[in-house]
């Protein structure tokens, strides 16, 4: 009896397997397909881009559509900007956001929950609200067409999720550390510095990856910001650039695009783990 | 965006208000003592958030255009923006949009997360490949990921899908051109973009529920089927939740890989809210009832937001 049910139980869990691998090779597809396809394309000569599905694997696989974007000093240009402006306000979102995860971290006040809270809900505006009026204040102040301008608002963009993400790494320093280090005559400032700093640098590695990919994909900040084509970045030109591609250079588009995405996926890759438990950190257990 | 709670950090805080010393006492020098560590935050979220958002309120009683202010307030920006004949037809395109990638990403989501977590258990090749493949898809630049859905869409030979149509012996479809057709090629390659952070919430929650649970109703002689239903889904409610007001906010702000896929069309049939209301301030200068379709956005946002922070965990709120 006992073998006979557990051999259909183990027959249940083959089915299940079959099931699983079907349901997977499905949605691998799904996920993959855009991007092979786009790659497919990409490697393509200007006459097997027309052969559609039969070619997937060219036949006489080029790089010379890479090298001719690469080459082209527009679009060094637009790359170099976007590695410029989503860096510099990464690092500008983590001196604001770093201060202020510690205090939400260790100090205890009065209505830090409802503070907290006021945090996520902005995260939650469009950035399109904003963006309505802030365009009249930037072109009144002479902000536009200047990076500090547009990385201050990237940084208010990025700022409210990233403070979470600190605050969650912080949290996980036990207290201790900062007393021992307050009874060996540290002042505040000096155990956020000396003990807090260094022991959440997984947590701000993955906040300043999660806000350099924010700010690489960045579009209607500078799209409306940034006008001068010399200061333009990626995502912006990329979409300029579709606009004036017809059918007959879409392998050109292709590479453009998968030369456009390969950062913000090579810096994801790169931490995975860290910024998956990062977001995740401690979620949705209550 | 974090789904973090605090669950770690609350009995730490309670220790570090109750052992450490200098912990002041007293509104003034509470403020003093918290003044340095939250004022950049709170200057650059005052100066980029609230005035802005403040400001919205302020235009969308004026007549002001992109090119000047017109004087004066005046309620009728508002009755004319609302009752615009357009309105109703964007709207219902939001809705259809939102609810059905907001589904579908939830469904998928779970469902992949069900099937990685159940293919680590019996070891099965693949998760992780699917799992990342998932993600790449997800850190794609919504301009970027507009455009390669564009090529995917196209009705030239070098089209990804009709190609494959063609090969598996089907008529080739009007993807981007067809306008009963439209909405759903767009809402599929923004679940495309978006399942993964379903995807990767469900997974969390699902590694969040205790294993005993499932020992019981083994014991108890559950099928698989049974225990999805009866363990698996009703612990899964809360992350559920959660997880569909998060991934509404972010399709109703999806803007870019819509303008860089369809443009809205063709006619309107594409044009979302945050679309439209772009157009009217960016295409049409029109910032009086740019800031009224804003204020609709900010509403429903914040709407959802509250429902969102209502069902969080209440630790932090000490």
């Amino acid at each position: 009896m006992k073998g006979a049910s557990m051999a259909k139980a183990s027959n249940q869990e083959r089915l299940g397997d079959f099931a699983s691998y079907l349901f997977m090779i499905v949605m691998f597809a799904f996920f993959a397909w855009p991007l092979l396809w786009l790659l497919s394309l990409a490697l393509r000569t200007r006459k097997e881009v027309f052969l559609g599905v039969s070619r997937f694997i060219p036949k006489a696989p080029t790089l010379d559509n890479f090298a001719t974007i690469l080459s082209s000093d527009k679009f060094a240009h637009y790359l170099w900007n976007a590695l410029t402006l989503s860096c510099l306000s990464a690092a500008g979102c983590l001196i604001v956001a770093l201060p202020a995860a510690y205090a939400f971290s260790r100090f205890n006040f009065r209505g830090k929950g409802v503070w907290m809270m006021a945090l996520l809900s902005v995260q939650m505006i469009s950035p399109l609200v904003i963006m309505v009026p802030l365009y009249r204040y930037m072109a009144g102040i002479g902000l536009t067409n200047s990076y500090f301008g547009a990385i201050m608002v990237y940084i208010a963009l990025s700022i409210p999720m990233v403070t979470w993400i600190l605050k969650g790494s912080i949290d996980g320093i036990p207290v201790s550390l900062d007393e021992a280090a307050m009874m060996d005559g540290c002042t505040r400032f000096g155990v956020f510095i000396r003990v807090i700093l260094p022991l959440s640098t997984p947590g701000i590695a993955s906040a300043f990856i999660i806000s350099v990919i924010n700010g690489w994909s960045q579009f209607l900040v500078p799209f409306l910001l940034i006008t001068k084509e010399s200061m333009t970045p990626i995502a912006v030109g990329i979409f300029q650039y579709a606009g004036t591609q017809n059918d007959s250079s879409i392998q050109l588009l292709a590479a453009a695009c998968l030369i456009s995405v390969v950062p913000a996926i090579v810096a994801f890759l790169s931490l995975q783990r860290l910024i998956l438990s990062a977001m995740t950190a401690g979620a949705v257990k209550g | 965006m974090p789904i973090a709670n605090t669950k770690t950090g609350s009995r730490d805080l309670a220790l570090a208000g109750a052992s450490l010393p200098q912990s002041g006492s007293g509104l003034g020098s509470e403020a003093a003592r918290l003044a340095p560590w939250l004022l950049p935050l709170i200057l650059v979220l005052g100066i980029f958030y609230l005035y802005p958002v403040f400001d919205v309120v302020r235009l969308a009683f004026t007549h002001a255009t992109l090119l000047g202010d017109t004087g004066g307030y005046t309620l009728s920006t508002f009755a004319q923006t609302l009752t615009r004949p357009e309105l109703l037809s964007i709207l219902w395109v939001t809705l259809v949009f939102t609810l059905s990638s907001v589904f579908a990403q939830q469904l998928l989501g779970l469902a992949v997360a069900l099937v990685v977590v159940r293919g680590e258990k019996r070891r099965l090749v693949g998760t992780t490949l699917l799992r990342t493949t998932a993600l790449i898809a997800w850190v794609v630049p919504g301009i970027a990921g507009g455009i390669i859905w564009k090529m995917l869409f196209n009705e030239a030979p070098f089209g990804g899908l009709n190609s494959l149509l063609r090969l598996m012996g089907m008529a080739p479809m009007q993807w981007l051109s067809d306008p009963d057709l439209v909405m759903w090629s767009v809402v599929m390659s923004n679940v495309w973009r978006g399942t993964a952070f379903s995807m990767v919430v469900m997974y969390a929650a699902l590694k969040a529920i205790d294993p005993v649970l499932y020992e019981a109703a083994s014991v108890d002689g559950a099928t698989a089927l049974q225990r999805l239903r009866h363990v698996t889904l009703p612990q899964l409610r809360p992350a559920i939740l959660v997880n569909m007001i998060l991934i509404t906010i972010q399709t109703l702000n999806t803007f870019d890989a819509i303008i860089s896929l369809t443009g809205g069309g063709p006619g309107r049939a594409t044009e979302v809210l945050s679309l439209y209301t772009f157009n009217t301030v960016f295409r049409n200068y029109d910032l009086a009832s740019g800031a009224v379709l804003s204020l609709v956005m900010l509403v429903i946002s914040l709407g959802l937001a509250l429902i969102y922070a209502s069902f969080l965990p209440k630790e932090t709120s000490r």
